[in-house]
């Protein structure tokens, strides 16, 4: 297990300021945040290079005020290596090891061991990040701490690699801590995710929390929600539309129905969102674009013109501007598989509806 | 504009030249006047190979010391972050500016025979000034500030993650600095101690204040032109000349094989 609570430190200028976040043991952490936001800090911290300022952290149960990096049983995979250079690749990997077998094997599984033959200074980025990761699993850490260790990898080993370190991850009961800028990597790994900021925690939780319910407007944004509203939160109670009644467990709970005027978009959702100014947030995922106005009413549903396709690989994003009155239109984002789009034909200028359902609406 | 470039190029090439030509001429000079003979005298002068033995012997001895010394402290100016360190850093550098007769005075009046230190020493059968150790002592006050600061840019170069990473694996720090930091910056370790050892053979203000006797090879060129006049000095600078040529050659050997070789990713 990882657990900080209010964890600060300084490092020059920079201070990482009253972190907290719980790991549970044998998970799988991701921290996500922009270059220089201090994940890395965070990674140094927890491990012991950088000392602690105020706080408490532990690991495993723990409290590590006072204990020494080596002492920690937190193994550390920065972004280049940091290989020995000095030594052969089977001494990197066993450098750290008891058993030269059980790293050996490690080194197998994680595809380092065909690498024993080669130089350290002959590797390439990539191969690099998979002798330092077998390095760092090889004494069987209680922890393992990652600092973009995938990013020089080709995709197709990315995958394998990611999938294996998982693997021994869990068989070894080991805690990972991860740093990444790939929300795809984040949602794929992560049990917990850390969202921070300039050295502070903006919201830790599961990712799928994450990226449904941010936490602010400012959160939603950095994690690619590209439907992002400012507007009005208004208590709808019994003028509420029917669909609504699809939130009966969340009304039953002391969830309002609510009406949110952005612009000319009026959205309805349910939820505890205080009245008065607001954000709403809708995932392009969430969001349906048909031909025709669906049947059912049982959504939110608004007809408008498509002004851009862009399609990346087996995705398409179609942006649907909305046409508010008055000359004013909003766009709405929706994130469809590429058949889906060409299945209807869909051109920038042609009509469409675009549909999702009051739940997808999370108020922030 | 490629005439500029070349009348550039010409002028730079002039300036180069002058200067090397400035810093070759008085050793090529020396050598040629007094390199045969001395090389002779290494043969027939007993004096002048007891002189370099002891040059070779001390500054062996004040290099082992520095060495001893000077590592743990360029590693803790390096490495650490502590309050003052700005202040030990000016005060180890301080010998360097000093004038080396200056520096001679003010060891005599730490080891002098009538000083707390050089007195409680001879007491114990311990003499410094006028002994080999009193040479020692000289080498070591000039030229451990070069190994300092030369030991420093060398651990300098060996980024401190490596270091991090050994530690995360288990190792103390006493450990992680023997199996990672001290191989990484060794060439660059060698190179300050070949530096220190140069200087301590060049050395000669502060140690024919606190030696005279037994002369060391600087002491003795110096002795035998104002006995005997430069005939009889030349053979002495020559043979110093040429050995002091050995340590600098495998130093920039050592500086060219390492010039890649920053461990900093």
């Amino acid at each position: 297990m990882i657990a900080a609570e209010g964890l600060s430190a300084r490092v020059g200028e920079f201070e990482l300021a009253q972190v907290s976040f719980v790991v549970p043991e044998g998970k799988y952490g991701v921290v996500i945040g922009a270059a220089g936001s201090g994940k890395t800090t965070l990674l140094e911290t927890i491990a012991g290079v950088i000392p602690m300022k105020g706080g408490v952290l532990k690991l495993g149960g723990r409290d590590m005020k006072g204990v020494p990096s080596e002492q920690r049983n937190a193994g550390i995979v920065y972004q280049h290596g940091y290989l020995f250079p000095h030594l052969s690749v089977a001494e990197n990997v066993r450098y750290g090891a008891l058993d030269f077998t059980f790293a050996d094997a490690i080194a197998a599984r994680i595809g380092a061991s065909e690498l024993y033959a080669r130089e350290v200074r002959g590797l390439s980025g990539g191969e690099r990040q998979l002798v330092a990761i077998a390095r760092a699993l090889a004494p069987r850490p209680k922890v393992l701490l990652l600092d973009e260790p995938f990013s020089a990898l080709d995709p197709r080993r990315r995958t394998l690699v990611r999938r294996e370190v998982r693997r021994v991850a869990r068989e070894l009961g080991i805690t990972v801590l991860q740093v990444t800028h790939d929300f795809t990597e984040a949602g794929l790994l992560g049990d917990v995710a850390i969202l921070i900021d300039a050295g502070r925690v903006l919201q830790s939780g599961p990712p799928e929390r994450l990226f449904r319910e941010p936490a602010s407007p400012y959160i939603a944004e950095f994690l690619g929600a590209e439907n992002v509203y400012a507007g009005e939160v208004r208590y709808l109670d019994d003028a509420a539309p029917d669909f609504v009644d699809d939130a009966r467990e969340l009304l039953a709970l002391g969830h309002r129905a609510i009406e949110f005027l952005a612009g000319g978009l009026r959205l309805y959702t349910v939820g505890d969102a205080p009245a008065g100014q607001g954000h709403a947030v809708i995932r392009a995922e969430e969001v349906l674009i048909s031909a025709m106005a669906q049947e059912s009413s049982a959504r939110n549903q608004f007809k408008g013109v498509v002004s851009e396709i862009a399609t990346t690989g087996a995705l398409t994003r179609v942006t649907v501007e909305i046409s508010s009155g008055g000359g004013k239109s909003a766009p709405i984002v929706a994130a469809l598989t590429t058949h889906s789009a060409q299945e209807l034909a869909l051109r920038e200028g042609s009509e469409v509806w675009a549909s999702f359902k009051a739940m997808a609406v999370h108020l922030c | 504009m490629r005439q500029a470039h070349r009348a550039a190029s010409v002028i730079a090439a002039l300036c180069g030249s002058i200067f090397l030509l400035f810093l070759v001429a008085p050793i090529a000079r020396l050598i040629g006047a007094g390199g045969a003979e001395g090389l002779r005298h290494l043969f027939t002068d007993a004096e002048l190979r007891s002189a370099l033995a002891l040059t070779a012997l001390t500054a062996t001895s004040a290099t082992a010391l520095a060495i001893l010394g000077g590592t743990p402290l360029a590693y803790l100016l390096e490495r650490r972050r502590f309050r003052g360190r700005a202040l030990l850093a000016a005060v180890i550098d301080l010998p360097l500016l000093i004038p080396h007769p200056v520096a001679g005075i003010a060891l005599l009046l730490v080891l002098g025979r009538r000083s707390l230190v050089g007195g409680t020493l001879l007491d114990l059968g311990i003499r410094v000034v006028g002994s080999p150790l009193g040479i020692v002592c000289a080498m070591l006050f000039v030229s451990a500030p070069l190994y300092v600061s030369a030991t420093r840019e060398a651990f300098a170069r060996v980024d401190v993650r490596y270091e991090a990473v050994a530690r995360s694996l288990g190792d103390p720090a006493w450990r992680a600095f023997r199996r990672v930091t001290l191989p990484l910056s060794s060439r660059g370790l060698i190179a300050a101690g070949v530096v220190v050892w140069a200087r301590a053979v060049s050395e000669f203000g502060a140690i024919v204040i606190l030696t005279y006797n037994p002369k060391v090879a600087s002491v003795l060129s110096y002795d035998r032109f104002t006995s005997y006049g430069l005939d009889e000095a030349l053979p002495v600078a020559a043979v110093l000349a040429i050995l002091a040529f050995v340590p600098l050659f495998l130093l920039r050997t050592l500086r060219a094989s390492s010039g890649a070789a920053a461990f900093v990713q």
